[in-house]
C-alpha cells in the first residue's frame, strides 16, 4: 500500500529568499508527524505546501501514491497542472488554520456542511446529521445555530476541526493550532486532537506544545532554516537529541 | 359623491392665500405630485438594477490584472464619480442626437426618448459609485476564509457564489443603502430633460401658480417618505443578513 504521505526534495523560496530547502518527508498510515522548529525555521510554509497553499518551486508531493500534478506558467513559475486534481485532492487534505478561518456569515452548523455539500454534493440532510455527529465529538452541540463570532477561540478551533473532519479527509494538516489561543483554552483543542490520534488518523501537525508532540506524535520533525535538522521518535528527539541546534530549541521551550 | 369631490372639500376647508402658507394649494396639488412618485420609483428600480450587474463587471475588470479592462474600469469610474450627474444626463440627451450615426442606428428609438436617456445616465452614475462600493467589499474580505474556503477545495465560480460574493455583500451593505438614497434624489434632475416625476411636475405647477415654497415642501417631503422607505429595506437586510455584527441586548 502506498504511503499516506510522501514529499520529496521539496524547495520553497519567496524571490530570493530560500525557505524550505530540499525537504523529503514520508507519513504512513496512522502517523502523527509533528513538525517543530522555531519561528522562521519554514515548519508552516513546508505545511501550506502539501495541499498547495504555497506552490513548490521544486520537488514533489504525493498523496496516497497520487503524484500532484505540476506545470509552467508563461513565466517559467510552477503553478498547480490541472487545478481539479488539485480541488480534489484538497478534499483529502483537510486543514486546521492557526486563526480558524471559520467563515464569519454562516453559522456553525453551516461551515460544517458547507464543503460535503457544496464540494462533494452530498446530500443536505445526510451532510446535517453527520455535521451534528462532528460537532458532538467535539463537544460543541448546543452552538450548532450560533455564529462564529460569538464563540471563543477554544471553541471556533474545535468547530474548524468538525469542518475538517466532514469532508472525511485521510489526512489532517494542521498548521499551529493553538498558538492564537488563550492558555486556558489550549487543552481543549488537544483534548479532541488527542483522540484523532486514538482513532488512528493520520495527521501532520505544526506545533508548539512539545508536550502534545511528546505524548501523541510517532514522528517528531526538527526543522531549522529550512532544512529537516533531526527526526525521530519523540522519546529520541526529546531525550536524546543529537543535533547541538535541537539541544538549544528544546532547552528554550521546555523551561518551566 | 365621490371621494376625491370629498377630499377637494376638505381642502378648501384649509387656509388659503391668506396665511403664510397657501394650505388649500398644497392639498389640492398633492394628488398632481403623487402622480410623479411611480415614475421616480420606476427611474430607480431600473436602474439600480440594471446598474448592479453593471457595477459588478466594472468591479472585477478593476480587480482583474489585465491592464486594458483595469485602465478602462478605472477611466469610467473616474468620469463618472468625477462630473455631475446633470451634466452627463445634458451630455446624453442633447449629444446622441448630434450623431448621424447615432440617428441611423437601431438604438435612436430608444436614445431619442428623454426616458431611456434618464435610465440610462442615472444607470451610469450609479454602475460607477456601486462598482467601487462592491470592489471596498470584495477587497475587505479576510483572505484567511478565503484560504480555507481554498484548503477545502473550492475554486473558481463555487468560491465566489458561496464564500467571496456573500461576505463582500454583507460588508457592502450599508454603502449600498447610501447610494440607493442618494439615487433616489439623483432622479429629481431628469426633470430637466421633460421627464414628469415628482420634481418635473412640481416644477410644471410652480410655474403656472408661482408657489415654490408649498410645492418644493411637498416634493421634499415625498422623497424623504421614500427614502425612509428605503432605510428600512435596508435596516431589514442588515438584520437579515448580518445577526452576527449586532450586539445583544
Amino acid at each position: 500500500m502506498a504511503n499516506a504521505l510522501e514529499i520529496k526534495h521539496l524547495v520553497k523560496s519567496f524571490g530570493d529568499l530560500e525557505v524550505i530547502k530540499d525537504v523529503s518527508l514520508t507519513a504512513d498510515q496512522g502517523d502523527v508527524i509533528c513538525i517543530i522548529g522555531s519561528s522562521g525555521s519554514g515548519k508552516s510554509t513546508l505545511l501550506r505546501c502539501i495541499n498547495l497553499l504555497e506552490t513548490p518551486n521544486s520537488g514533489e508531493v504525493l498523496v496516497n501514491g497520487e503524484l500532484i500534478k505540476m506545470s509552467l506558467d508563461k513565466k517559467g513559475q510552477p503553478q498547480p497542472g490541472d487545478h481539479l486534481q488539485v480541488d480534489r485532492i484538497r478534499t483529502k487534505l483537510a486543514m486546521v488554520f492557526q486563526d480558524f478561518n471559520l467563515w464569519s456569515h454562516m453559522t456553525v452548523l453551516q461551515n460544517v456542511i458547507e464543503a460535503p455539500v457544496h464540494v462533494q454534493k452530498i446530500n443536505k440532510i445526510e451532510a446535517t446529521k453527520c455535521g451534528l455527529e462532528l460537532l458532538t465529538k467535539v463537544g460543541i452541540t448546543e452552538k450548532a445555530d450560533d455564529y462564529p463570532s460569538s464563540l471563543s477561540g477554544g471553541q471556533q478551533q474545535r468547530v474548524a476541526i468538525a469542518r475538517a473532519l466532514a469532508v472525511n479527509p485521510d489526512i489532517l494538516l494542521f498548521d499551529e493550532p493553538t498558538s492564537s489561543l488563550d492558555p486556558e483554552l489550549v487543552g481543549e483543542v488537544l483534548k479532541v486532537m488527542k483522540s484523532l490520534a486514538g482513532e488512528g488518523r493520520t495527521m501532520i501537525v505544526v506545533t508548539h506544545e512539545m508536550g502534545f508532540a511528546r505524548e501523541v506524535a510517532s514522528k517528531v520533525v526538527f526543522l531549522h532554516n529550512g532544512r529537516i535538522e533531526e527526526q525521530g521518535a519523540p522519546s529520541e528527539i526529546f531525550n536524546s537529541p543529537k543535533s547541538e541546534r535541537l539541544k538549544q530549541f528544546l532547552a528554550s521551550n521546555l523551561e518551566g | 359623491m365621490t371621494i376625491s369631490s370629498g377630499y377637494f372639500q376638505m381642502c378648501e376647508g384649509l387656509p388659503g392665500r391668506e396665511g403664510w402658507l397657501n394650505f388649500n394649494l398644497m392639498c389640492e396639488k398633492l394628488p398632481d405630485l403623487l402622480k410623479g412618485v411611480p415614475l421616480t420609483i420606476e427611474l430607480v428600480s431600473i436602474s439600480l438594477f440594471i446598474g448592479l450587474f453593471l457595477a459588478l463587471g466594472i468591479a472585477m475588470m478593476r480587480l482583474s490584472n489585465n491592464r486594458v479592462l483595469n485602465g478602462f474600469a478605472r477611466g469610467y469610474v473616474f468620469y463618472f464619480r468625477g462630473s455631475p450627474l446633470l451634466v452627463q444626463v445634458f451630455l446624453l440627451y442633447y449629444g446622441f442626437g448630434q450623431f448621424e450615426f447615432v440617428q441611423q442606428s437601431f438604438l435612436w428609438p430608444f436614445l431619442k426618448e428623454a426616458y431611456w436617456c434618464g435610465i440610462l445616465a442615472l444607470t451610469l452614475n450609479t454602475g460607477a459609485y456601486t462598482a467601487e462600493i462592491i470592489r471596498g467589499g470584495l477587497q475587505s474580505v479576510p483572505f484567511g476564509q478565503i484560504e480555507s474556503a481554498r484548503a477545502m477545495g473550492m475554486s473558481g465560480l463555487l468560491l465566489y457564489r458561496r464564500i467571496i460574493f456573500p461576505i463582500a455583500f454583507r460588508q457592502a451593505l450599508p454603502a449600498y443603502g447610501n447610494e440607493m438614497i442618494l439615487m433616489v434624489k439623483g432622479t429629481s434632475l431628469v426633470s430637466i430633460i421633460t421627464l414628469m416625476e415628482i420634481t418635473g411636475i412640481a416644477k410644471q405647477i410652480i410655474a403656472k401658480y408661482w408657489t415654490p415654497v408649498e410645492i418644493f415642501l411637498i416634493a421634499g417631503l415625498l422623497y424623504l417618505i421614500l427614502n425612509f422607505l428605503v432605510t428600512q429595506l435596508v435596516k431589514y437586510l442588515e438584520i437579515k443578513f448580518t445577526p452576527y455584527l449586532r450586539h445583544p441586548k
